[in-house]
């Protein structure tokens, strides 16, 4: 009988050992979140306060970073859109470093995984932010350039230059993130690569004639070569 | 039918004899593929549950030369909007919905006021701006009309003779301002009647000649809310927001372009749309509100042009603008009486002594703050400051009209 007994509490008492080391770390989970959200809604708080001390969001109506947010339909405030990717950042920085007080295996190799990805994902985020911002700055003097300078497609000239300017960009902050670095690699060579050529083939095959002419140009005999020159100039 | 006489320094265009609204539709047709027009309406939402908006929507479904309607509804919620939608399905002309309550607009009036621009407050004024706006940021129409959605008398032969001296390439005018009589069983239209001509009038026997005096002068009806423009006078135009709208925006004509590139043209037989109490005692409201507006307007625009406002002068006008009104209202018991209108004379003559009392407050507060402005910048200005504000708009707009 005692044999039985035995048989069925010896589970239920390991599951309570189980359980008398994991309630400590299942707490220490609990505070963590507790105080992660606290202060990650207090820092989100001090972000959104100064930015908007230092007026960024018509800084960036200005710079045309408003105009890039609404096109994924966000038409919230962009300090609060900063502010809310900082409060999610912190969460999931939060919920990491809680599910790490679990001590679990699995769970901890996880976590590890993500905090290891983190520098990668702040890099692209960097990339693609000033990618931006320097495309847009390129794009709009190349566009003052060519209009000052008379071209006739100004502005499909800038409008070409800056998607070609983002494309490197997206695959840059890709190839950072790790996102199938191989096929980005090869996309980005045959796009670009392909692009270059187009131009190469389509200037060289349309400039033949002109090359032509100025290589003809250059070689030809001038016609008072050998002259003596007048030794009274008219000019 | 109307005589041929051609007032003052712009142009009038007749409506002589029975014109065949067929053959100005056939034409508009014509010079909307080199000029394509498009139609900007505020509204409130209330004006959808009127007596006017079926019909303005039953004729404009009939209109075949419009390129784009632009309707700006204010004061409607999200399930309104939808409904608004719905109303406007008739039409087979594309129709673009601004929701001024909606969430993206509210987040571009925000982005216009953290960048120092003050739009005003909600009105036919900031509507009639956020229309351009919008025509101005889709770039495929070179004429813009614009009417007020209250009109119980509508038909679609208003608009096509609206359209028509701007969409018209031959005759090359800039600005067309509508005009027609106000007459039910009596005479309408009191503001200009009896405000707004004697006003001028007396200003004109105060100060002498004067360019914008007689340009307001040459206008038969200055305070008709039904214009069509090219669409580059919405880029530089700049709108006031309160009820001087009508006259502060021919202010801007005056000072942007030659009166010879401006006309009015008689567009209805008679006009009948919502009717504005005067209330006399309250100057925050009504037609009271509406003449404080409209005087301050004028002043400022004059004081802008070098004329100079001094105490003295103001009372001057108050007289001069009492005896101008009152030999007014003998000219106009005359023509009712010819007419055979009812004319009540008791009540022109309280009208006029509301509206002295109406000039009185806006010299007050003229001279209080001469630097006062309502006008909202002109889009050349805002989108210079933002550059990206019209791709905005446009987004705005077309997400909330998918």
């Amino acid at each position: 009988m005692m044999d039985f007994l035995n048989l069925i509490f010896e589970p239920l008492q390991a599951v309570f050992q189980t359980f008398r080391v994991f309630l400590p770390n299942f707490l220490a989970m609990l505070v963590i979140m507790l105080l992660g959200i606290l202060v990650a809604w207090l820092i989100k708080f001090i972000v959104v306060k100064s930015l908007h001390a230092v007026h960024f969001d018509s800084w960036s109506d200005r710079m045309g970073f408003t105009a890039l947010i609404r096109k994924g339909d966000v038409w919230s405030r962009p300090s609060a859109m900063l502010g809310s990717i900082t409060f999610w950042f912190l969460i999931i920085l939060t919920l990491m470093i809680g599910l790490g007080a679990l001590k679990i295996p699995a769970i901890d190799s996880l976590v590890e995984q993500v905090v290891g990805y983190m520098p990668r994902a702040f890099s692209a985020a960097v990339i693609l932010i000033v990618g931006y911002v320097v495309a847009g700055f390129v794009s709009q003097g190349v566009l003052i350039a060519a209009v000052n300078s008379g071209y006739h497609y100004a502005k499909l000239i800038a409008g070409a230059l800056r998607i070609l300017l983002m494309v490197l960009i997206l695959a840059m902050a890709m190839e950072q993130l790790q996102i199938a670095p191989s096929i980005v690699l090869a996309a980005f060579s045959i796009i670009f690569g392909g692009i270059v050529a187009a131009l190469s083939i389509s200037f060289g095959v349309g400039g033949i004639e002109a090359a032509r002419r100025m290589i003809e140009r250059e070689t030809a005999e001038k016609p008072d070569a050998g002259k003596a020159k007048d030794e009274i100039d008219p000019l | 039918m109307s005589d041929f006489y051609q007032t003052g320094v712009i142009t009038t265009l007749h409506q002589l004899g029975k014109t065949s609204l067929e053959r100005i539709e056939a034409e508009l047709c014509d010079f909307a593929r080199t000029r394509p027009i498009a139609l900007a309406l505020p509204a409130l939402y209330s004006e959808f549950e009127g007596p006017a908006m079926p019909g303005i929507v039953q004729e404009l479904a009939k209109v075949k030369y419009l390129n784009e309607i632009v309707l700006v509804l204010d004061k409607a919620s999200e399930a309104e909007f939808q409904r608004a939608r719905e109303f406007m399905s008739p039409i087979s002309t594309e129709v673009r919905i601004i929701h001024n309550d909606g969430k993206r607009i509210s987040a571009i009036y925000e982005t216009f006021a953290r960048n120092g621009f003050s739009v005003g407050e909600r009105g036919k004024g900031r509507s009639a701006w956020i229309a351009y706006g919008y025509v101005l940021a889709r770039a495929r129409s070179g004429v813009i009309a614009l009417h007020d959605c209250d009109i119980v008398t509508y038909s679609r032969e208003m608009l096509a003779r609206l359209c028509y001296p701007v969409a018209n390439p031959n005759l090359d005018y800039a600005f067309c301002k509508g005009y027609y009589s106000r007459i039910s069983s009596k005479m309408n239209g009191r503001v200009t009647r009896l405000l707004v001509t004697p006003m001028i009038r007396a200003l004109q026997q105060l100060i002498g000649p004067h360019a914008f005096l007689a340009f307001l002068d040459s206008f038969r009806y200055p305070l008709s809310g039904e214009f069509s423009m090219i669409t580059e006078l919405a880029r530089v135009n700049r709108i006031p927001w309160d009820w001087g709208l009508e006259v502060g925006s021919l202010a801007e004509v005056h000072r942007n372009y030659s009166p010879r590139r401006v006309c009015q043209v008689d567009i209805a037989a008679n006009y009948e749309h919502k009717h504005q109490v005067l209330s006399a005692d309250d100057a925050s409201k009504g037609l009271m509100k509406m003449t404080v507006d409209i005087c301050k307007s004028i002043f400022r625009t004059l004081a802008s042009e070098g004329v100079v406002f001094s105490d003295g002068l103001f009372k001057s006008l108050l007289v001069s603008y009492l005896r101008q009104a009152e030999d007014t209202i003998m000219k106009y018991e005359a023509d009712a009486a010819i007419n055979g209108l009812r004319f009540d004379r008791n009540e022109e003559a309280t009208a006029v002594e509301a509206f002295t009392r109406a000039i009185a407050m806006a010299a007050q507060a003229f001279e209080e703050n001469p630097m006062a402005t309502p006008l909202i910048p002109n889009w050349n200005r805002v989108s210079s400051a933002i550059p990206g504000i019209f791709d905005m708009l446009k987004l705005a707009v077309d997400e909330d009209n998918k």
